[in-house]
């Protein structure tokens, strides 16, 4: 009797666990536990049961997600949370795109479960990120000192590079432009000697494909664009923030992007033309410099192989500021407002706090970026090694991933090898290019307001946001000018209640940082 | 007592007689209470502290601070200038534009002709508004846009027309009354077709010419229904199709772009402020009420059309 109830034991554990983890140290559960999970994300609306990653986590941990992503119709992530808060019915999970404002917000109104002691009791892995990371747990934190989420934390420091034609250059005579004044002199002499070779004027010397990158080109004249991966962010400077758009070193970089558009290095198009800029301006063999994502824009070497005769689209070295300082203002941000979040309906919080943890172990982390071990990769020299169907399998090797589960938007540390192993060769030599040089600087990583404070930012911002743009535009396109209108512009910013908004994000800021 | 009940029975009466005509306007007035009256309870979130939380119960109750907000506002006041501005012109240039295309198709005499050109102006309407804006982008670009290069060929210099303030709004109601018009021509081609032939008969042997029967026969003819859509054109004057104007407008031409909508999707919808959406969605309805009851009395007063 006693020898069959242990043959059976031996039987449930090896049909419940695959033979790599026999030993079931990951196993959080005894008996399968279903949590319910709203996943709202732009690859999918939704959280696909079938995905091998979730098969694999549901061997290894006991836990099933079950899908209950509210909002599937709409792509519009703010609106579909905003749907499942609205209906009060929640998921045991809460989980996806862009979910920290939401849980930051109304997790002190009780909606979602504070984390911290939870990572502290059950969630070792995840503790020991964060007593690495402090910075990263402040951030993420809301106003009430809780975290409420745990976040996806990309690997990888550098996203954007400026990248320039070197077979024009190299047509032309002339050398990558190692400070502002050659960067002009390239841009001049692309708009005016014909590098693509046609007989027509009819070079883009400069262009991208989202207008506010254009503004990114003010930290040439020490300037600033922004202070975090978001677009008109706000800044630290010395511990106090400030807005780059109201200062001094903006005022003297748009002046000069103003008199570049006027001159015709910029593309005249540059807030019309659109996301398919890109595509459309080299293989046309127009544009001439750009500054964007490094894998993909690299990728056009490839792509626009025998289309564009000699095409060689190269990353260069931001070039040095009138101060002398190269500068690129672009990073990876260290976590996203992406992630996972508990809620208070969840009647498993333990369970649900070690299946986040689960993700930061190596088992985990492993499956979460690459997939199912023996499926899409390998560990070869102990390295993980995506497989040649995988690498060559004519889609893209993020697509891919995706399909089967692995780097969707839950809340886990992505490992840059992922990315490494397909991204082209010219963009691995520019990445370090990039990394040998001392190019990048601090990130604003945000703050979390309380009520009182969130009623200041939300009355005044957008409009003062709005303003800034309005002016920001027009000084490009020179229906104003920008030493002139400097004065009236910080008087007008100062009526909208510009201070008011720096007094309280300033505030939220010290007492999120430990100021 | 006995009155009553009389009358109960009598309606009771009816009910039965007409029972299937009741039961084809049951989808309506369903419809009508699910997705319009219903929903007019969360008005109340205009006057509230609204978290998507707590709800719309549970949310506090904060007065008139929306919409001393809204009014503190330069944008607001803005937006709902170039409302007005933006609804006025299409009113003045869109609203005719339909009726005279309409009796011309009544004028032309080639049935094949007739029939390609109605379905080449109604074509637009069916083509979607991202689709359109792309059209009308591409129209005006300065480098390959066909009107530039009319410009230049006539020797002009080339417009980056979408970034000027001042060419916003033609282009806008231009492409409005472009992609609409011809649509909305069916509403006074089906009038037009409604007149009794005998009044054109008679005229024809009082010797009348087509102008003359145009003006003395059609247009009075059909006034009813010009006046009957123009009371409900004004009701919607400050539903100023937004998705176009977003698909369109830059920071640059905000100025004389942005519209009350787009400036609730910014300020409110985008950021999650749906208090304030609300309340600026509630005095555009009022606004809009306030008119529509304007324009039925003065229609009803000196014309005797009127919608109710």
């Amino acid at each position: 009797m006693r020898k069959m109830k242990l043959a059976s034991a031996f039987l449930m554990s090896t049909a419940i666990a695959p033979a790599a983890h026999a030993d079931g140290h990951l196993q959080i559960v005894d008996e399968p536990l279903e949590l319910t999970i709203h996943m709202h994300w732009p690859r999918a609306q939704g959280y696909n049961e079938e995905y091998p990653v979730e098969l694999a986590a549901r061997e290894m941990t006991g836990i099933h997600l079950i899908d209950a992503t509210s909002g599937k119709n709409t792509t519009d992530h703010n609106e579909a949370i905003n749907l499942l808060l609205a209906t009060g019915d929640l998921p045991d999970i809460v989980g996806g795109h862009r979910i920290k404002d939401a849980v930051n917000q109304y997790g002190p109104e009780g909606a979602f479960v504070p984390l911290n002691d939870l990572i502290e009791e059950h969630a070792p892995h995840i503790k020991a990120f964060f007593d690495e990371n402090p910075d990263i747990a402040q951030a993420i934190s809301s106003w009430d000192g809780n975290m409420y989420y745990i976040p996806y934390l990309p690997d990888g420091k550098f996203g954007r590079a400026y990248f320039i034609r070197q077979d024009w250059l190299d047509a032309l005579g002339l050398e990558q432009p190692q400070n502002v004044d050659e960067f002009y002199d390239v841009l001049v002499a692309f708009r005016d000697n014909d590098p693509n070779g046609n007989g027509l004027k009819d070079e883009i010397p400069l262009f991208q494909r989202q207008w506010e990158e254009l503004i990114r080109y003010v930290t040439l004249w020490d300037g600033r664009s922004s202070g975090s991966d978001t677009y008109h962010d706000f800044m630290v400077v010395d511990g106090q923030l400030q807005h780059p758009y109201a200062t001094e070193g903006y005022r003297d970089g748009m002046a000069h992007l103003a008199k570049w558009y006027a001159e015709g290095l910029i593309d005249p198009e540059i807030f019309t033309r659109g996301s398919s800029s890109r595509d459309y301006l080299l293989s046309e063999n127009l544009g001439g410099v750009t500054h964007d994502w490094f894998a993909s824009t690299s990728g056009y070497n490839a792509s626009l192989e025998g289309t564009v005769e000699g095409f060689n689209f190269v990353p260069f070295l931001p070039p040095a500021s009138v101060s002398g300082v190269r500068m690129e203002e672009h990073r990876r941000i260290p976590f996203k407002p992406d992630g996972w979040a508990i809620s208070h309906t969840n009647e498993n919080v333990i369970e649900t706090i070690k299946y986040f943890d689960f993700f930061f172990t190596e088992e985990g982390r492993l499956l979460s970026n690459f997939g199912v071990e023996g499926d899409t990769w390998n560990m070869i020299d102990g390295q993980p090694v995506y497989t040649d169907e995988v690498l060559n399998g004519g889609i893209a090797v993020n697509t891919q991933m995706y399909e089967v589960g692995a780097q969707i938007q839950r809340g886990y540390w992505q490992d840059y090898r992922y990315e490494w192993q397909w991204t082209a060769e010219a963009a691995r030599e520019g990445i370090e290019l990039y990394d040998a040089n001392d190019l990048l600087i601090d990130q604003f990583l945000g703050v979390a307001f309380n009520e009182d404070e969130q009623r200041v930012y939300d009355r005044n911002w957008t409009q003062i946001q709005t303003y800034m743009l309005e002016r920001q535009q027009a000084w490009i396109l020179g229906t104003g000018d920008i030493e002139a209108d400097w004065d009236d512009y910080v008087a007008q910013l100062d009526r909208m209640g510009y201070n008011d908004v720096i007094e309280v994000m300033q505030a939220a800021y010290d007492r999120q940082y430990g100021n | 007592m006995e009155h009553r009940t009389t009358r109960l029975n009598r309606i009771a009466d009816h009910l039965r007689a007409n029972w299937q005509i009741y039961v084809l306007l049951a989808p309506t007035i369903i419809w009508f209470i699910v997705f319009l009256y219903r929903p007019m309870y969360g008005l109340q979130i205009a006057f509230k502290d609204y978290s998507v939380f707590r709800g719309i119960d549970g949310s506090p109750w904060i007065g008139f601070e929306h919409f001393h907000t809204l009014f503190g506002s330069d944008q607001f006041i803005r937006a709902l200038k170039n409302t007005v501005i933006i609804s006025m012109l299409t009113l003045l240039f869109g609203f005719p534009m339909p009726i005279i295309l309409a009796l011309m198709f009544n004028e032309v005499l080639n049935q094949t002709y007739k029939k390609t050109v109605q379905t080449v102006v109604y074509l637009p309407h069916f083509i979607s508004t991202v689709i359109i804006s792309g059209i009308v982008i591409t129209a005006f670009s300065p480098s390959s846009g066909v009107v530039n290069t009319v410009l230049d060929w006539f020797g002009f210099d080339k417009i980056y027309f979408l970034t000027k303030p001042e060419w916003f709004r033609p282009i806008f109601i231009g492409s409005g009354i472009w992609q609409e018009a011809g649509f909305s021509s069916i509403v006074f081609l089906a009038a037009i077709a409604g007149v009794n032939p005998s009044l054109y008969e008679s005229a024809v042997v009082d010797g009348a010419s087509r102008w003359q029967m145009m003006w003395k026969i059609t247009i009075p003819s059909i006034m009813p229904t010009i006046i009957i859509m123009l009371i409900i054109r004004i009701g919607n004057l400050l539903e100023v199709g937004f998705e176009m104007i977003i698909l369109l407008y830059q920071p640059a031409t905000y100025q004389t772009a942005d519209v009350v909508n787009t400036y609730i999707y910014r300020q409110g919808l985008q950021v999650g402020q749906y208090d304030l959406a609300a309340a600026a969605g509630l005095f555009n309805a009022v606004v809009a009420f306030v008119l529509v009851m304007t324009a039925n009395t003065i229609s009803k007063r000196y014309s005797r059309t009127s919608l109710w």
